[in-house]
């Protein structure tokens, strides 16, 4: 009897280890890791106070030096499109399974981990910066997770007196007399979709061609993407100058809110890369 | 035999159990109640008829709305700053949240909400069942939010029970919060006025002075403080002293428009009397105040409002006519509203 139990031991060692080298099996899915690098132009940003040394200072079109002390924005809406054209959504209707917070102060945050993303080539990515007007409500009760992560009192990704997320959150500086920049940007609107009663629509999506397929399968596929704020003052939309009438939310919550909007997300028409593009995709 | 009694036991508890639940499906007579709908005021928000007033939905948004649990440490309610006597405003120039933090803007008045398309300054809400929330969540106000608020009332027997008697079943939510607040202050009607006593005949007369002080209001006050409410609900920036918070734009941080910058929502003068201070952000401390104000002239913006414009910037007024404003819009007063 003694005996008798090894052969049975030595069989499930070997049946462990056939599984692990069984490469013919492929997985029915894998992750897929999302990485935003956030940068001026090909430098990436290093956030800091007012007089820091060490932060990464940009030039706009206009001349204007700036920095950024604080850099947060909520990516949303993830679809990957297949090879075939046939778009895979991720969680697209569910914030705490499918949104995220990036924030440039803490760098786990710069990598958002796709899950159990089908098998498959995919050729494109698209989301959301910002957070669709149909589940743009604070409703903690629904999304409660994401509601905690986005209110954290280091975060502040919330407009309280809209009931609905932060976009954006840029906080920094500018000329070299370092004036404070405040740039909030988020959706205003009420009523359904089409035939909003008032107010902005700030949530634009995104789409991004992938250079070369982002394979899922055996391999969980890196894909790089770009967020490059040159273009918060120097977009492909707007020439911004900042000065009194637009560096702190008073004003362009107003009429300026849009215009950074729309060079940071495109204009939700003709341009639909914003900022964004892609650096790599690693298989 | 232990294990006899036990069984009984058992049999009791669940016995028990059962009466429990049928004791929580007992269903109470809930009617909805009859909104007041003075001749003459404008149409109902639609949104009124997506909720209306129950009996026992009243009762308790009038309870959460006395509720100090709604704030994060307990210590203020709605009725805090939406204090009764002073028409549901308050008296401070700015509201005043939880530990002593300042908010941007004056406590606007309750009353007539059922009649009003947009809500607050910026007229950012329109239905009045999404505004409960923005307080709630406001760090200079409540700061709290909407699960703490149910984790701490929803084990209460007496919120049960009125969860119960509103709804049908015990289960404290999100929405039945916002829709039982809303309900309450669709109740909220003021038309008892002197001013409305007069319309409607009903042996009450202006003194000479109020009914001077009418043809001035006819004259150069009524085509903002328009239709029975006194307000025509519009937007306009009238050149009032600016208030320097970075988070305030008006209207405009709503819309978007340059034109909305520093605009407000042209408020209704019903029971102006108890609402003192006046202006956004409390900047007049009487009526005396905000008509030598724009006697004297008003700010000049871009987007100044036309009528102002088109008058040099003011709206000129004696000492003799205002005092017979304000002896008019005193008329406005409705004491059965603030005291009953």
């Amino acid at each position: 009897m003694k005996l008798s139990k090894k052969p049975i031991l030595l069989l499930a060692i070997s049946l462990a280890f056939m599984s692990c080298s069984s490469d013919d099996d492929m997985p029915v899915a894998n992750n897929v890791d999302l990485e935003f690098t956030n940068t001026f132009g090909s430098e990436t940003i290093v956030l800091g106070d007012a007089t820091s040394a060490a932060a990464t200072v940009n030039t706009s079109a206009e001349g204007q030096v700036h920095h950024f002390s604080e850099l947060k924005y909520v990516i949303s809406n993830i679809r990957l499109i297949k090879e075939d054209g046939t778009e895979f959504p991720y969680n697209v209707n569910d914030l705490d399974e499918g949104a995220t917070v990036v924030n440039q102060a803490k760098p786990e945050t710069t990598t958002y981990e796709l899950t159990n993303i089908p098998t498959a080539e995919y050729k494109q990515i698209k989301f959301g910066l910002g957070v669709r007007s149909d589940i743009n409500t604070l409703d903690e009760t629904r999304f409660p997770e994401f509601y905690a992560s986005a209110g954290a009192n280091d975060t502040e990704m919330m407009w309280e007196w809209g009931t609905g997320y932060r976009f954006t959150k840029i906080e920094g500086f500018y000329d070299t007399d370092n004036k404070q920049l405040s740039i909030h940007t988020g959706s205003t609107v009420e009523g359904q979709e089409g035939s909003y009663t008032q107010g902005v629509d700030a949530y634009r999506d995104i789409i991004l061609d992938l250079p070369t397929n982002a394979v899922v399968g055996n391999s969980a596929p890196k894909i790089n993407i770009q967020a490059d704020f040159n273009h918060l003052l120097s977009g492909a939309a707007n020439t911004i100058t900042l000065g009194d009438g637009n560096a702190t939310p008073s004003v362009h919550t107003a009429a300026n809110m849009v215009q950074f909007v729309d060079n940071l997300g495109g204009n939700a028409e003709t341009n639909t890369k914003g900022m964004f593009s892609i650096i790599s995709v690693q298989n | 035999m232990m294990k006899k009694i036990f069984a009984i036991g058992l049999i009791i508890f669940f016995l028990i159990g059962c009466s429990d639940d049928e004791l929580s499906s007992v269903s109470y007579e809930n009617p909805e109640v009859a909104l007041t709908i003075p001749t003459d005021f404008p149409e109902l928000n639609s949104s009124v008829y997506t909720n209306m007033p129950t009996k026992y939905g009243v009762e308790l948004g009038k309870k959460l709305f006395h509720e100090k649990r709604l704030s994060t440490d307990n210590s203020i309610s709605c009725a805090s700053c939406h204090i009764q006597k002073h028409a549901f405003a308050d008296t401070h120039s700015q509201a005043i949240g939880v530990e002593g933090r300042v908010g941007i803007r004056n406590t606007p008045p309750i009353q007539n909400l059922a009649f009003m398309n947009f809500y607050g300054w910026d007229g950012s809400k329109l239905r009045l069942e999404n505004q409960p929330l923005v307080p709630i969540i406001t760090h200079e106000e409540m700061d709290s939010s909407i699960l703490e608020i149910i984790y701490k009332i929803e084990d209460n027997q007496d919120y049960r029970e009125l969860f119960q008697k509103a709804y049908g079943d015990q289960e404290v939510t999100a929405n039945r919060i916002y829709k039982s607040i809303a309900q309450f202050e669709y109740t909220l009607t003021s038309n008892n006025s002197k001013y409305d006593k007069i319309q409607r005949n009903e042996g009450e007369v202006f003194t000479e002075i109020e009914a001077l002080g009418y043809q001035v209001f006819q004259e150069k006050c009524v085509s903002c403080h328009s239709t029975t409410l006194f307000t025509d609900q519009s937007f306009r920036n009238i050149g009032f002293p600016i208030n320097s918070d970075s988070n305030e734009a008006g209207r405009a941080r709503v819309t978007g428009l340059e034109n909305d910058y520093m605009s407000f929502r042209v408020p209704s003068l019903r029971n102006v009397e108890y609402t003192a201070p006046y202006g956004s952000f409390g900047q007049f401390k009487t009526l005396k105040e905000v008509l030598d104000y724009l006697d004297s002239g008003v700010l000049y913006a871009e987007n100044l409002d036309p009528i102002l414009k088109d008058n040099n910037n003011k709206i000129s007024l004696s000492e003799e006519e205002k005092e017979h404003l304000i002896a008019f819009m005193k008329t406005l007063s409705d004491p059965d509203f603030i005291n009953h």
